[in-house]
């Protein structure tokens, strides 16, 4: 009796589930098939929870105005497609971000993808976009780590046939340092605390001859593991040495944890020159310091006074800061115009492919796009590696705001060797003056 | 009292012999998954293959040899990284993946003199200090830069469906070997040693199991299955980043699925796997309620049914769908013991 009862219990219970795992499977398939036939599908992947969160705050709102400007749909070749953009978080999280990278591949049938900020996002996305033959297109990820940290290797033939990237890289913070140094005196010892990551290798093979050559003496106390508490041997080294410009590649929270230690430890009252780099982006982060952020330097990929407008939807740098602004309450930051960016060089490559709705079409467009967008040039087909499109980086300082100001610091441009285009609106300040 | 004549030992019942036979046919229709399945679906089952190793393998470590690790993402991210090592030096791909945790395995096994001797939460923690280690260790390797990673590059020359099939057979079949390594261990003579050391070490000693060996056993083979399922998930990704292979989440989730499932059963952490697996394509998307509403779970779970759903079942109705224990029949039928 009481086997027979299981035995159907068993049966029943694994009906359920193995339904149900049909089901949560199987759905998504299902949609994408009903509406194929006209429309465009985007996907578009960012982090806006966790630890990366700061880079996809204002993704909301650029979605807001590349909606509305293609809500009329996108004209190719004659023919109007309606474009459906399906955006996705990865809650920071790279095995996430490509589990949702093919989820869009294979259950909502993407055209394009388009993915931005860090590694741990752009990495995976593209990964899977390779791996499932889709175009996609990926920035805010220094482009050697994009490219050399997916496997590629220099001086060979590249082995990506449908990812491109246009980004910083390495070499555009070098190119800003030496020129922006030589606005404040100093004794010329550089105290450099590069993590050991692909950025902070890349830098500390590549920059630190360049800046002895200028005449710099470098103190390199060895790469540290990204997530490091204690820096108090590489303080006490800085301090020893006088160093009074200090330079880093960390992850944000590294830096916090640094920045603080160094000032308890006495070290940053010697700096002149704090330039720090992949950190100090967004105005929250620099806030959370307190007077600690005052006169940092930063590159920045984007910057409200960049003379170039978007491609896609016309808006202006000033627009985009402001409507956000406006709109938000928030301090107008970076990424807005980062995140818009990948939007124009997105929709510049369907709009010049043959036809939108083929794969291979599109990303035949991408490997010979050149185009125009809010970070200014994109030109995949002359970067330093197939694939790749470096972009400007401008040198800026955080300022504590004028009085009745509703943020806490202002960010000014102080140097502008990568792209002369883009106006200096500020001379460097000291660290400490 | 029943005469003894009346009782009978049986390992197979009717409930075991359908099951088996069902389970047989269920992996016969699996086998032709990616052609039966649509693209999305062939990859989350080969996740879900993934999952059930790493169920399994916490479930015989835990619940059968009462070792309670949360450092086991040190065999998941060195499986991982065993695999990009191997295809980076130029073993075909997917040989890399196989080839991968059995050398993890073998390494597993100098390993376990050491942790062995922990016991308890010493054994947790050093663990997980082991795992931390090993991170730092796979960090300094040129290949991969630190944080930065790199990408299993060489999958590359499959095409997509191809890719994805080869992925899915791969994790199938490492999926049914180390279930049927488990099956049959718990079946044999060492089962039953393994069982006794569960319910009390000493006791078990004293009455002559080689409690040493017998954990090493499981450990290693603990140790090898958590890296496959690591070189399955790097299959999957093909993006390896230390921080998400060594990532104490997998451990968590292993926990989760074994907690729920049920804890010290054979089936409990097959259906921890498969709910777990469910959860997570529902509400994944909620991100830190997600994560809240798991840790709740669990712990729930752990406070009012810490026999987990299938140990509650198995109470309720007797179910023992796979022969892995023995069971006492007596003649009237109605009372039953296991053990």
């Amino acid at each position: 009796m009481s086997d027979l009862r299981s035995r159907r219990t068993f049966v029943r219970g694994a009906g359920a589930v193995a339904g149900g795992a049909l089901l949560a499977g199987g759905l998504p398939s299902l949609r994408l098939r009903a509406d194929a036939a006209e429309t465009i599908k985007v996907g578009f992947i960012s982090p806006r929870s966790g630890p990366l969160a700061g880079f996809g705050e204002g993704d909301p709102y650029v979605l807001e105005l590349v909606r509305k400007t293609l809500g009329k749909g996108l004209t190719v070749g004659g023919k109007t497609y309606a474009v459906e953009i399906l955006d996705r978080d990865t809650q920071s999280d790279p095995a996430r971000a490509s589990t949702l990278a093919k989820d869009l591949i294979n259950g909502s049938g993407i055209d394009v993808m388009l993915t931005t900020s860090t590694p741990e996002t752009v990495n995976p996305v593209s990964d899977a976009c390779e791996a499932a033959g889709v175009p996609c297109v990926g920035t805010i990820v220094p482009w050697e780590a994009w490219y050399f940290g997916r496997g590629a290797k220099p001086g060979q033939p590249s082995p990506y046939k449908w990812t491109y990237c246009f980004s910083f890289g390495v070499k555009q913070f070098f190119d800003q340092f030496v020129p922006e140094w030589h606005g404040i005196e100093t004794n010329k010892k550089v105290a450099v605390l590069y993590p050991n990551d692909a950025d902070g290798n890349a830098i500390r093979a590549h920059l630190i001859p360049d800046l002895q050559k200028a005449g710099y003496t470098v103190i390199d106390p060895g790469g540290y593991e990204d997530g490091t508490s204690d820096f108090s041997a590489q303080i006490a080294r800085f301090k020893a040495e006088k160093c009074e410009i200090f330079n880093t590649f960390p992850l944000p929270p590294d830096f916090a944890t640094f920045w603080r230690q160094a000032t308890q430890q006495g070290y940053t009252k010697m700096v002149k020159i704090a330039q720090i780099a992949k950190t100090g982006l967004f105005p929250s982060g620099v806030e959370s310091l307190g007077s600690l952020g005052d006169r940092l330097l930063s590159g920045f990929y984007w910057h409200k006074e960049f003379p170039y407008k978007s491609t896609l939807t016309g808006v202006t740098p000033h627009e985009l800061a402001d409507g956000y602004e406006h709109a938000t309450g928030k301090q107008w930051q970076q990424q807005l115009g980062a995140s818009m960016s990948l939007f124009d060089v997105g929709f510049a490559a369907l709009k010049s492919s043959a036809d939108p709705k083929k794969k291979a079409d599109v990303a035949k467009a991408l490997s010979t796009l050149k185009t125009q967008s809010m970070v200014g040039k994109v030109d995949f087909t002359s970067g330093p590696v197939p694939n790749v499109s470096p972009t400007i980086l401008v040198s800026t300082q955080w300022i504590k705001a004028k009085p009745g100001s509703k943020f806490a610091y202002d960010n000014v441009i102080v140097n502008n060797v990568t792209d002369p285009k883009v106006p200096v609106n500020a001379k460097i300040v000291p660290y400490n003056s | 009292m029943t005469p003894a004549a009346a009782v009978t030992v049986h390992r197979w019942n009717r409930a075991s012999i359908v099951t088996m036979t069902a389970l047989g046919l269920l992996v016969l229709v699996l086998a032709f998954g990616p052609a039966i399945f649509g693209a999305t679906l062939t990859d989350r089952m080969t996740t879900l293959f993934a999952y059930v190793i790493l169920a399994a393998m916490w479930n015989a470590l835990a619940g059968y040899a009462g070792l309670v690790s949360v450092g086991q993402q040190a065999f998941f991210g060195l499986g991982a990284y065993a695999a990009v090592k191997l295809s980076h030096g130029g073993v075909e791909v997917y040989l890399a993946l196989v080839l991968a945790p059995l050398i993890v395995g073998v390494l597993s096994l100098p390993l376990s003199s050491f942790a062995l001797r922990l016991r308890g939460g010493e054994f947790a923690i050093g663990m997980w200090v082991f795992a931390e280690l090993m991170h730092l260790l796979v960090n300094l390797d040129g290949l991969v830069q630190g944080e930065t990673g790199t990408s299993l590059i060489a999958l590359s020359s499959f095409g997509p469906d191809a890719r994805r099939a080869f992925n899915y057979w791969v994790a199938l079949a490492v999926m049914l070997a180390l279930v049927a390594a488990v099956f049959f261990l718990l079946r044999s003579r060492t089962g039953a040693a393994i069982q006794a050391i569960r319910d009390s070490e000493e006791a078990a000693a004293s009455i002559g199991v080689r409690v040493m060996a017998t954990k090493r056993l499981i450990f290693v083979l603990a140790a090898t299955g958590c890296a496959a399922a690591g070189a399955i998930t790097l299959s999957t990704l093909t993006t390896f980043q230390p921080k998400t292979y060594f990532s104490v989440q997998w451990t968590a989730y292993m926990i989760f699925m074994t907690l729920v499932g049920g804890l010290g059963t054979f089936e409990g952490p097959i259906v921890g796997a498969v709910i777990f697996f469910i959860v997570e394509t529902v509400f994944g998307a909620q991100g830190v309620w997600y994560l809240i509403g798991l840790g709740a779970a669990a712990l729930l779970f752990s406070l009012f049914l810490p026999r987990g759903i299938w140990g509650v079942l198995t109470d309720r109705f007797g179910i023992a769908l796979l022969p892995v224990g023995y069971r006492l029949r007596f003649a009237d039928a109605t009372k039953r013991t296991e053990s």
